[in-house]
């Protein structure tokens, strides 16, 4: 081997030594930079895939899309008279507990979002959405849609007003999860390789005996410190009865395969 | 030839902004082109060691940069078995030891058959994918490889693998601006012919 070569073997093998000991924080700060620099191309490459997919959503569906815009055009009339009903019965409820000097039972703040990337990586299971510090997200938070839980926030995009969402199909989602009926607790995330439409997630360290049966809601018990509790993540499919303990297959409540408007839960006092 | 090398390094930099732009294909196996490891194949064949080690370190350092993804969170007594991700750096070898992969055939491209080459980079794509499938079932335990995976890798290498005329084609541009050969064999053939 030719001695510049030798050198530069030597070199690199130093410099990824130097990478792999990098600190959880030393990489945050590297991926902040990376992002920066990535920034004006990021926002441009989402608006492109959002545009194609709209397009291409609207072109499959647009006959269907009229009915549709028809039904939720009712509905919405509907749905108005009931809300100015119930602001009333708010205000009415709020008096009543000024009134017994009640405590709010419970406060849950949350900050709408649009999904505008979607996977972005090869193995992981993740969005991006248009949703960011400015808006007070920080990491670690929940991400829920009006049908259950969407996943957790990654990391905020430094600056932009982005975050990414590790999303409750990937396998290094980790849920704390309870079945509703019964007293058995487990751990719920996604399946490695599995990334084709609505994948089934596992629910793990069910004992042996759990009697569960198909159709039964799979909610979050709120231990762990990251996700609250009671909130919906799916059904069980099938058990698999294991020596030691079972699991479960559990299909997510949540449609990933359509992600539109996500909600970031900021808080959420018991 | 420093001239050559300093543009392979902004091509590569380059492919990272054009990566923005390319999603997955969800009708395709969840797919994608691969672009940034192809224009670091194709460069990786025309320089030498040191230059292709250069590369594979910007390459991999900013790959990890884009993919990485933080740790856990939360109560540790809850989440007691974690799921292991890949340590940030491990993209630096992996496209290190594909470059050595894409230099092995060198002698070839230099006698100017560059279809030999494109070749090999999808089936680089393919090793790299498998490379980085086989490290996540090492550090989480069980070795799982279901079908969809698969098709995914088998397609993203065949996608990419389509485009590598157009960077081979880049890259001699950029050659022959700069007054540098990266087939010298092959011109020397040429000019015997004449």
């Amino acid at each position: 081997m030719k001695p510049l070569n030798l050198i530069a073997l030597l070199l690199f093998l130093g410099g990824a030594v130097w990478a792999f000991t990098q600190s959880d924080r030393a990489v945050r700060e590297v991926q902040d930079l990376y992002f920066s620099a990535m920034s004006p191309f990021l926002k441009s490459g989402s608006k492109m895939e959002t545009q194609a997919r709209a397009f291409l959503h609207e072109t499959r569906h647009s006959k269907a899309l009229e009915i549709e815009l028809e039904t939720v055009r009712s509905e919405l009339g509907r749905l108005r008279i009931i809300e100015s009903r119930y602001r009333e019965l708010e205000l009415e409820n709020e008096r009543f507990r000024h009134a017994l000097d009640y405590k709010k039972a419970t406060h849950f703040d949350v900050v709408p979002a649009q999904v505008i990337r979607r996977q972005p990586t090869t193995w992981w299971q993740t969005v991006d959405i248009d949703a960011g510090q400015e808006r007070g997200i920080g990491t670690q938070l929940a991400v829920l849609s009006n049908e259950g839980l969407v996943g957790k926030i990654d990391r905020i995009y430094k600056d932009q007003n982005r975050s990414s969402v590790l999303l409750l199909t990937d396998e290094k989602c980790q849920v704390s999860a309870r079945v509703e009926g019964s007293p058995e607790v487990g751990i719920l995330s996604g399946q490695r390789g599995r990334f084709d439409g609505n994948p089934l997630l596992r629910l793990k360290f069910l004992s042996t005996d759990a009697a569960l049966r198909p159709g039964l809601r799979v909610f979050t018990t709120g231990r762990g410190g990251i996700f609250q509790p009671n909130i919906l993540l799916g059904t069980i499919d099938s058990v698999e009865k294991g020596a030691l303990d079972s699991e479960a297959l559990v299909r997510p409540s949540v449609n990933f395969a359509d992600l539109g408007t996500v909600f970031v839960v900021l808080s959420a006092d018991p | 030839m420093i001239r050559y090398s300093f543009i392979t390094i902004l091509l590569l930099l380059a492919s990272f902004v054009v990566q923005q732009f390319l999603p997955a294909f969800t009708g395709i196996h969840q797919s994608r082109i691969m672009l940034i490891q192809l224009v670091f194949l194709c460069s990786a064949v025309t320089v030498g060691p040191p230059t292709m080690l250069l590369l594979a370190f910007i390459g991999g350092f900013f790959w990890d940069a884009h993919c990485a993804i933080g740790p856990h969170g939360g109560d540790p007594e809850v989440y007691a078995q974690q799921v292991e991700s890949l340590r940030f750096g491990y993209s630096i070898l992996l496209f290190g030891a594909m470059g050595f992969l894409m230099q092995g055939i060198q002698p070839l491209f230099k006698q100017g058959k560059w279809q030999f080459s494109a070749f090999l980079s999808g089936i680089a794509i393919f090793l790299y994918l498998a490379a980085e499938y086989a490290i996540i079932n090492f550090v989480r335990g069980d070795f799982i490889l279901s079908q969809a995976t698969f098709m995914q890798m088998v397609f993203t290498s065949l996608l990419t693998m389509l485009f590598s005329p157009f960077v081979f084609w880049l890259l001699f541009r950029v050659a022959k601006s700069c007054d540098h050969s990266i087939n010298p064999d092959a011109g020397r053939k040429r000019r015997h012919a004449y």
